[in-house]
């Protein structure tokens, strides 16, 4: 008899926890996707009155949107290869190589999250401003960049280092030169985490928002600050609405693809947590 | 001889591959923050002097963004741990489908950008939205939207932080040993006891990262101020965007940054220690 209601007990603070969490974090999101779809919905209505794609039809017919989506490709693009370029290497010494300063210099990349970070883009922007940076495609290229170290060194860094280094020692005593090792041997282990780095740093990039609506504005313009202007503007909510949708969902199918690789807590790793 | 031979050669090859990522920490963290200090306490060709500074401190309205924002930080980190350590405490003590469904819509926010972030919220709380909708539904009016106050802001960043926070705690969490809480148990020990006496020390380390890391984040935040807060009172973010973009003063912008440093310099130093003491144990 009680068997029943104490189950019932049990799942309490499961159930209420799942609900809580699904109305504050799933909710305003689905709702997002109900509004691109949605012609007309007035309030107050619990669902839209009438659905259609024409807000996508618009959206996708403004110029704005396509130069905006072109600039932040390239943009991403640019300082997703900057950043491999120069932290990979780094990487792979901090977790393979010995010299001195190592542990510290590790750790100073830290530095980039123990600022306040708009008040860091201040700083920046203000030297920035002397050197004429502000407003050009490069400064924003320059200000992303800095953002990317800490993800791109320390999730390969603690790839590289669970290599399995008899693996590469073996390969060596069947007379691989070091090369073939690394390209056989070590690359494909550490291959998939540094993959996702990149795939972070990519998406990471696409839509930091805060550095480049400060450095960029008014000349570049990605897609998060033309959102920006098109939520300033409060013009019709579908666009806002249909502009996620479209920016958002590509991104969270590759980000699943990065959490199959990489555990949340790795990602979170990533970002100094 | 060979092991000296190659001893000698690492050396310098592995400074020079760190070499250009931590010249960039250099040139573009250190180096601005520094001719901030710099430039902010020599105004002008003619010496040091605290004019800048005493330009902030006369300006109530300065002050009172900086108050705000701490306020702000305060309450949202608060928030956040109180928030956080009911669920990675269930999370940590619970297994099955249920909690693996609570632990991905908790860590889903770390997937969606905080731009879209920012306009779904509007959308969820602002006038007219899903609340007030829902809330007309089952005959409740009178609503008053936060959007656009303090509340505003906090709710939002909150829903950023719940990720992170929640997993710098279930790290913690993990370490806990089963043993220890049976142990306790066996004796006749409470929860509440248990949580206090054994949990919270324990996790001590992982509650000081996940505060100092929330408290630098929120300090810091732009977006989610910017499209879900008050005009007046700003959060020091806002307050330094329109500084440096609209009344095009670099200088006083810069005051305004140093003194955010000035508030955060010692929650990044504890936030800083914390991860390398955590980073040790782990190793």
């Amino acid at each position: 008899m009680t068997a029943v209601p104490r189950r019932l007990l049990q799942m309490a603070p499961g159930v209420s926890l799942a609900t809580l969490l699904t109305g504050f974090i799933i909710v305003p999101i689905a709702a997002v996707f109900l509004w691109a779809f949605a012609e007309v919905w007035r309030y107050p209505s619990l669902i839209p009155t009438q659905w259609g794609f024409r807000f996508w039809a618009a959206m996708l017919s403004r110029a704005d949107v396509w130069a905006a989506l072109r600039t932040s490709i390239a943009l991403s693009v640019i300082v997703t290869l900057f950043s491999a370029l120069i932290c990979l290497p780094a990487a792979y010494a901090f977790a393979r190589l010995e010299f001195p300063g190592k542990s510290a210099l590790l750790l100073s990349f830290l530095a980039t999250q123990a600022f306040p970070k708009f008040g860091l883009y201040i700083a920046i922007a203000s030297i920035f401003f002397s050197l004429g940076l502000v407003g050009t495609f490069a400064g924003v290229v320059l200000i992303q960049l800095v953002n990317t170290l800490l993800l791109m060194i320390w999730i390969p860094v603690g790839a590289f280092q669970a290599i399995d280094r008899r693996l590469e020692e073996a390969a060596r005593d069947v007379g691989a030169s070091a090369t073939r090792t690394f390209l056989s041997i070590t690359l494909p282990q550490a291959g998939p985490a540094i993959g996702a780095a990149l795939l972070l740093t990519f998406v990471g990039t696409f839509y930091e928002t805060e550095g480049a609506f400060l450095i960029g504005a008014p000349h570049v313009r990605t897609m998060p600050v033309l959102m920006i202007s098109l939520i300033n503007n409060q013009l019709v909510v579908q666009y806002g609405a249909v502009l996620s949708v479209m920016l958002w969902v590509p991104s969270f199918i590759a980000l699943l693809f990065a959490r199959k690789i990489l555990s949340a807590r790795a990602i979170a790793g990533g970002l100094g947590a | 001889m060979t092991v000296e031979r190659t001893e000698a050669r690492r050396f310098p090859v592995g400074l020079l591959l760190v070499a250009a990522p931590v010249l960039l920490v250099a040139v573009f963290v250190l180096l601005p923050a520094i001719a901030a200090i710099v430039s902010t306490l020599r105004p002008d060709a003619a010496g040091w002097s605290f004019s800048a500074y005493a330009r902030f401190f006369g300006d109530r309205l300065s002050t009172g963004n900086l108050l705000f924002t701490l306020v702000s930080t305060l309450v949202t980190s608060s928030a956040l741990l109180l928030l956080c350590l009911p669920i990675a405490l269930y999370l940590r003590f619970s297994s099955g489908r249920l909690p693996t469904f609570v632990q991905s819509v908790a860590v889903f926010p770390l997937f969606v950008p905080g731009i879209i972030v920012g306009y779904a919220l509007i959308r969820f709380m602002g006038p007219n939205g899903t609340i007030q909708t829902v809330l007309h539904a089952i005959g409740i009016n009178g609503f008053r939207s936060p959007y656009l106050t303090p509340v505003g802001t906090v709710i939002g960043l909150v829903w950023e932080g719940i990720p992170l926070t929640l997993l710098i705690l279930l790290s913690g969490l993990a370490q806990v040993p089963d043993a220890a809480i049976e142990a306790a148990r066996d004796v006749g020990a409470g929860g509440l006891r248990i949580l206090t006496g054994i949990i919270l020390p324990l996790i001590r380390n992982s509650l000081t990262v996940a505060f100092s890391l929330s408290f630098l984040g929120v300090f810091g935040a732009f977006t989610m101020p910017y499209l879900l807060g008050p005009a007046s009172p700003e959060m020091m973010g806002v307050f330094m965007q329109r500084t440096f973009s609209e009344l095009q003063d670099p200088l006083q912008a810069q005051t305004q940054a140093v003194m955010c440093f000035l508030f955060c310099a010692v929650v990044g130093v504890i936030y800083v220690r914390s991860v390398a003491r955590s980073r040790r144990k782990s190793a």
